[in-house]
Order: structure tokens, then C-alpha cells, then sequence
């Protein structure tokens, strides 16, 4: 594994030639760091710079991806260039800035209230439903990955950084024991690299897990006093979900969240509208 | 919730059998005939109400010597040589297929689909790409697609492997799936593998559940189970070789398997020959489904009445009739499989109390043992 270079020499770089007012550093993961900038208007924007050497099929897969969608709770790229750094060719994006914060953030002060979650869930849903009709799947669906805009209530999915398109052929080797993704928002079939079990049903199972976090506060599959990689274990290996966590889905009249994450894609919403419809119903 | 007619050799003129009309379609067969004779059955088909037909291009064997199955105008010419694992083949067979079929408007066309070598999970997602591609070709043109999928009966004896497998092929854009249980079997014989059955009925129940309707092709005796676990359609076809879905079926002769009549007997869950139907009808153990049968009634006349006189054809139908009676009362809850099924453990044990031994040796009952634990096992 290299070092990640830090990107942000190369971002105010490419502010200066392109009159943009760098602001500063707002993210950080494995394939790009995130820079907030000002247009010349002053409106503010993210600056993605990905890193050299990483697969250019991955980098092109997501941009491909993200210029194929058109939703309001999905990040929108306005710009897709190249910038010569030292000799160097660097890929960078620019993408609506989301300013309303992580989900991450908002968890931090403790589960929202079943409302909330019933509007994130309706919101999320239909994004993930967009996606999935573009023969995508996200596959990264997590509370840092869900920005909210200014209004700080309408969410918005980013990061595609390693979206699947099912069109294409997979970019991951069978060979691997795991697929990539975070493994504690994984599902099993992502967890245990099966790819002909993947399709937007593996979205749903990470935006179960995510909306039952931030309902209960705890992991589907989370027993009293399990730490990340017993709770990803149990998932891997296809445990059914705890009882403590059906029992707070029941009683929190949430129960669609049992079926959105199920170990077996068969057992959850087949279609997106099916999901909809029985997200809607518990309103 | 429906049966559905296997067509076979010379079978045709069954599908207007006033006896037999619970059938509510048939799934035609380019194998015994030719693209004229199937435009014939479809055309005669849409006279009656809600009779669908279902075109299967049957290309299970590709490469085999099957009937009428190489003049048909879609039959691939390369397929000795073609790479099987090729999207362009696949998508140009498609096309090909709807072309030619479509035009001649039947209800719905299956996928293609070629038993494999082995049943992995990159066999049954090709299977869903090809079944997408039909899906897409037939769009606009008023006529169902119907995913295909051969699914290894052995294959399903791991465990979780159904649920696997029910994954992958709920992937499919179609609404209906066309379910091909294959095993080794012979066509006559019941399945006899319980971890067998309970992943076949977990595959069904979990593919329904899911809100596709599944068609089981090929069924005998066996749609007892399927429909215990909410199979939305069963077929059959008056051939043994019609009722089981197996390697040897394509090294057959077209006229079928045995030529030997049978009797299925409700009561016993079993197909009898003359004398042993003969033993059980002494016994005062018919069923009264066989007994209302109206082919089973000509069987029994005839047997009484004109000895010498054969009775093939007769019970090819008896079958048939007590087929679709079956699934009807099956599905409108006036029969229990289990109840079914003890009782009919009870009489094979009865008869055995009583000294009565069938002329076959294999023909004891010992399945139903089998098929009781699949089911109790699988509900659990």
C-alpha cells in the first residue's frame, strides 16, 4: 500500500489557473480528496482531485456514473477535467458543495426522532431507486456518504467512488474474499464477493442498515457489547438479524426494516417501488 | 394458479379434449412439430378464452438431433462452433427467436437456455442477462416473456444454495419464471432425495414470495409438493419423458418412453400397471378422485368389459384429468398435500398388512417417506 499524496498543493493549484477562491480541505477518502471552492459568482462548489496510479476504469466508472444521474438527493458533477501537476495527470471533478453537513454529524448527538427517519428513508429510497433504474449500484451507501444541502433536511448521496454498473463487467476479481465497500454497511453478498448475487438490492441492505442506525442507534445484526468486526462477521456469515433490533423495528412501526436487511437478497423488496410503497405504508 | 399442457408427440389433439379443458394452456413444442402446426394450435387456442400458449424454443441440447427442432428458422446454424459464453451469440439467438416467433403471436416465449456442465452462479446469471434480452426484444409486442431457468436438482441439496440460486434469478425483468427441475431420475420414478426436495420447494416458495409467478415444466406426481409451497402453475404432458426433465429425455425416441399403460391412483400417490390396479381396485382402495375420473371410469369399464383392449391412450389421460382435478382442489384449499401424503403412506402400509404386493418390486411407497420429511422439514 503507497501513501496517499496529499492532494491539496495540486487543488489550490488548479484554483489559481481556474480564478476559483479555494476555501479549504472538506474530505478525504481512498480514491480523492475533497476540496470546498468558490466559482468566480461565489458559488460554492466541491473540488474532487483523485489520486494518480488508481484504476482510470474506476475513476471513468464513476464519473460515468454520477453524469448518468439526475436526481435531487444525489450529488451533481458539473465538471469532469485534467490537470498537469509536476508532470503528473490528475483527474479532477467539480460537484454541487453540500454544506447542511454528514449524517455522521447528525448521529453524533443520538438517534432522529421515527419522523426524520421516515422522511430520510423516502428521500434515500427514492435516490436509491434512481440509481438502481441506471443499472448502477452505489454499493457505498453510509452515514458519511449522505451530505445534506443547506436546508440541512434534504439529503443527498455522494461518493460513487465504487459504484457498480451492471451493464459492464465487474472490476472486481472473483478471486477476493471480500468486495469492496465499508464492511460494516455491507451486505453479505458484497462481504463475501458472490457478484452474481449483487444488484440494487445490495444498496437497499446498506440503506437498511443505515436507517436502522439512525432510528435505534445500533446495527441490525449488533448484539449487546459486539464490537465492528463481530457485527461484520455475523453478516458474512448470515445470521439473522438480532431480536433486540426486529423487537425496536416492530414497536417503532419501522418494519420494513427487518425486510430491507435480510442475509438473502430473495427475502428483501424485490423492485425499488416494491421498497416504496412499503416505506410509505408505515407512515 | 393453473395447469399448463405439455405438448409432446402426436398430443395436440389433446388440447381440445372436452375432459381435459381445466388445462388453461399449453407450452408448445417446436421439437414434434413443425412452424405451420404451431401456428395452427395457437390460432385454434385463441378461440378459446384465456388460453395461453407458451413458446418454448427448446434448445436445452442444442447440438442434439431433436425432431422438427432443426427447421425451425431460429435454430442457431453455428451451434456446433459457437462460444456459448459470447453476450453477441446470446443477444443475436434472441432476436432471432422473436423475430420469428413473435409474428405468430403466442401468448408468451420463453428464454433459450442450454443445460450446462455444471449449475454455478455465472450459469444462472447468464440465464438472467439472456432473459433480459428477451424481455427487451419483446417489448411492444403484446406477448409475455417467460425467464427460463434449468436449475440443478442435486445443486439445490446444499444448504442456503436454493436461496442463492432464488437470488440470482429474481434478478430477472420478467414477471413469470419457467422452472426446469433437473435431475437423474428416470421420467417413471419418484424423486427420492428429501434435501433435494426441500431446496427445489425453498427455490419455489422464495421465488413466489418475492411476487414472481413460477411455472414448474415437467411435473408428474411431484406437483403435490410444488403447489404445497404456492407454485403458481404446474405442466404436464400425457409422455412419461413429458414429466421429467432429465439428460436421458433427449437420447429418447420422439414416440416417448414405455409404451406400458399406467394408472395413477390418488390414494397411493403412484403409478400402477394393469394388475396391480387390478389388486388395488379389489382391495376397495381407489380413490375417490380416480373414481370420478371420467377417463379412469372408461379404464375400468374397459378392463371389466373388453380385457384384451388397450388402454394407453386412456391413461395417459387419466393422469392428465387427475392432474389439473389435483391442483384445483389444491388450490382451493379443499385438499391438504400432507393429509395427502399420510394417507397415502397409510394405504401402502395397508397394503403391505393385507399381503398385497405390486407386480413392480420398486413400487412400494418408500418415496412418500421421503417427500413427508421434505415438507415437514421444509416448514420447519
Amino acid at each position: 500500500m503507497h501513501t496517499p499524496l496529499d492532494l491539496e498543493p495540486i487543488a489550490q493549484a488548479i484554483c489559481a489557473e481556474r480564478r476559483y477562491r479555494y476555501v479549504g480541505k472538506a474530505g478525504e477518502g481512498a480514491f480523492k480528496q475533497t476540496f470546498h471552492v468558490l466559482l468566480h459568482e461565489g458559488t460554492p462548489q466541491a473540488l474532487k482531485v483523485y489520486q494518480p496510479g488508481l484504476s482510470r476504469e474506476r475513476t471513468d466508472r464513476e464519473i460515468v456514473a454520477m453524469t448518468r444521474c439526475c436526481h435531487p438527493n444525489i450529488g451533481r458533477l458539473s465538471l469532469v477535467d485534467h490537470y498537469s501537476y509536476s508532470g503528473v495527470d490528475h483527474i479532477f471533478s467539480l460537484e454541487e458543495f453540500l454544506s447542511g453537513g454528514t449524517l455522521t454529524s447528525r448521529l453524533s448527538a443520538g438517534p432522529l426522532s421515527r419522523d426524520r427517519v421516515l422522511a430520510l428513508g423516502e428521500d434515500l429510497i427514492d435516490a436509491v431507486a434512481h440509481i438502481a433504474f441506471q443499472g448502477l449500484v452505489h454499493r457505498d451507501l453510509k452515514p458519511d456518504n449522505i451530505l445534506f444541502r443547506e436546508d440541512g433536511v434534504t439529503p443527498v448521496i455522494v461518493d460513487f467512488g465504487i459504484v457498480r454498473d451492471l451493464t459492464l463487467s465487474s472490476l472486481t476479481e472473483s478471486w477476493l474474499s471480500r468486495g469492496p465497500g465499508t464492511p460494516l454497511f455491507a451486505p453479505p453478498e458484497q462481504l463475501n464477493n458472490e457478484k452474481a448475487l449483487i444488484n440494487w438490492r445490495a444498496d437497499q441492505f446498506s440503506l437498511g442498515v443505515l436507517l436502522s442506525i439512525s432510528a435505534f442507534g445500533f446495527h441490525p445484526f449488533e448484539e449487546s457489547g459486539d464490537l465492528p468486526p463481530e457485527i461484520v462477521q455475523h453478516v458474512a456469515t448470515r445470521r439473522q438479524s438480532t431480536v433486540r433490533f426486529r423487537a425496536a423495528a416492530q414497536t417503532s412501526r419501522l418494519a420494513a426494516l427487518i425486510k430491507m436487511t435480510d442475509p438473502w437478497p430473495i427475502y428483501r423488496f424485490r423492485t425499488a417501488s416494491d421498497l416504496a410503497d412499503a416505506w410509505r405504508r408505515q407512515s | 394458479m393453473t395447469v399448463y399442457h405439455q405438448v409432446g408427440h402426436q398430443s395436440d389433439n389433446l388440447l381440445d379434449n372436452e375432459n381435459l379443458n381445466q388445462y388453461h394452456g399449453a407450452i408448445l413444442s417446436p421439437v414434434n412439430y413443425d412452424q405451420l402446426a404451431v401456428i395452427a394450435q395457437i390460432f385454434s387456442a385463441r378461440a378459446r378464452n384465456d388460453f395461453v400458449t407458451i413458446f418454448d424454443p427448446q434448445l436445452y441440447v442444442p447440438n442434439s438431433e431433436r425432431g422438427c427442432l432443426r427447421k425451425w428458422p431460429y435454430f442457431p446454424s453455428d451451434v456446433d462452433t459457437a462460444d456459448l459464453a459470447s453476450d453477441s451469440w446470446w443477444q443475436n439467438l434472441v432476436a432471432t427467436i422473436v423475430d420469428n416467433i413473435a409474428p405468430m403471436k403466442p401468448t408468451a416465449i420463453c428464454s433459450p437456455a442450454v443445460i450446462p456442465k455444471g449449475f454455478s452462479d455465472e450459469y444462472y446469471s447468464r440465464l438472467v442477462l439472456v432473459g433480459r434480452e428477451l424481455s427487451r426484444a419483446l417489448a411492444g409486442n403484446n406477448v409475455w416473456p417467460f425467464q427460463t431457468a434449468i436449475v440443478g436438482l442435486a445443486d439445490l441439496a446444499t444448504p442456503n444454495r436454493a436461496l442463492a440460486v432464488a437470488s440470482i434469478l429474481s434478478r430477472t425483468d420478467s414477471e413469470r419464471l419457467y422452472i426446469l427441475l433437473y435431475g437423474d431420475v428416470h421420467p417413471r420414478i419418484e424423486f427420492s432425495e428429501t434435501e433435494e426436495l426441500k431446496g427445489a420447494m425453498c427455490l419455489i416458495s422464495s421465488l413466489e414470495e418475492a411476487g414472481l409467478r413460477v411455472t414448474i415444466g415437467y411435473c408428474s406426481s411431484d406437483l403435490l409438493l410444488w403447489k404445497a409451497v404456492g407454485a403458481s402453475c404446474c405442466a404436464t404432458g400425457k409422455f412419461f419423458n413429458l414429466r421429467r426433465f432429465t439428460k436421458a429425455r433427449f437420447e429418447e425416441p420422439p414416440q416417448g418412453g414405455g409404451q406400458l399403460p399406467y394408472w395413477f391412483e390418488e390414494s397411493l400417490v403412484a403409478f400402477l400397471r394393469e394388475s396391480d390396479l387390478i389388486r388395488v381396485r379389489d382391495e376397495g382402495m381407489l380413490s375417490e378422485s380416480s373414481l370420478n375420473n371420467p377417463f379412469g371410469k372408461e379404464i375400468l369399464d374397459q378392463i371389466q368389459n373388453e380385457p384384451e383392449k388397450p388402454w394407453l391412450a386412456l391413461g395417459w389421460r387419466q393422469f392428465m384429468w387427475w392432474f389439473a382435478d389435483v391442483e384445483a382442489r389444491i388450490c382451493k384449499g379443499d385438499v391438504d398435500v400432507d393429509d395427502v401424503l399420510r394417507r397415502a403412506e397409510q394405504n401402502w402400509l395397508e397394503l403391505d398388512k393385507r399381503r398385497v404386493l405390486m407386480e413392480e418390486p420398486r413400487n412400494d411407497g418408500g418415496w412418500l417417506r421421503t417427500w413427508r420429511r421434505a415438507l415437514a422439514e421444509y416448514k420447519k
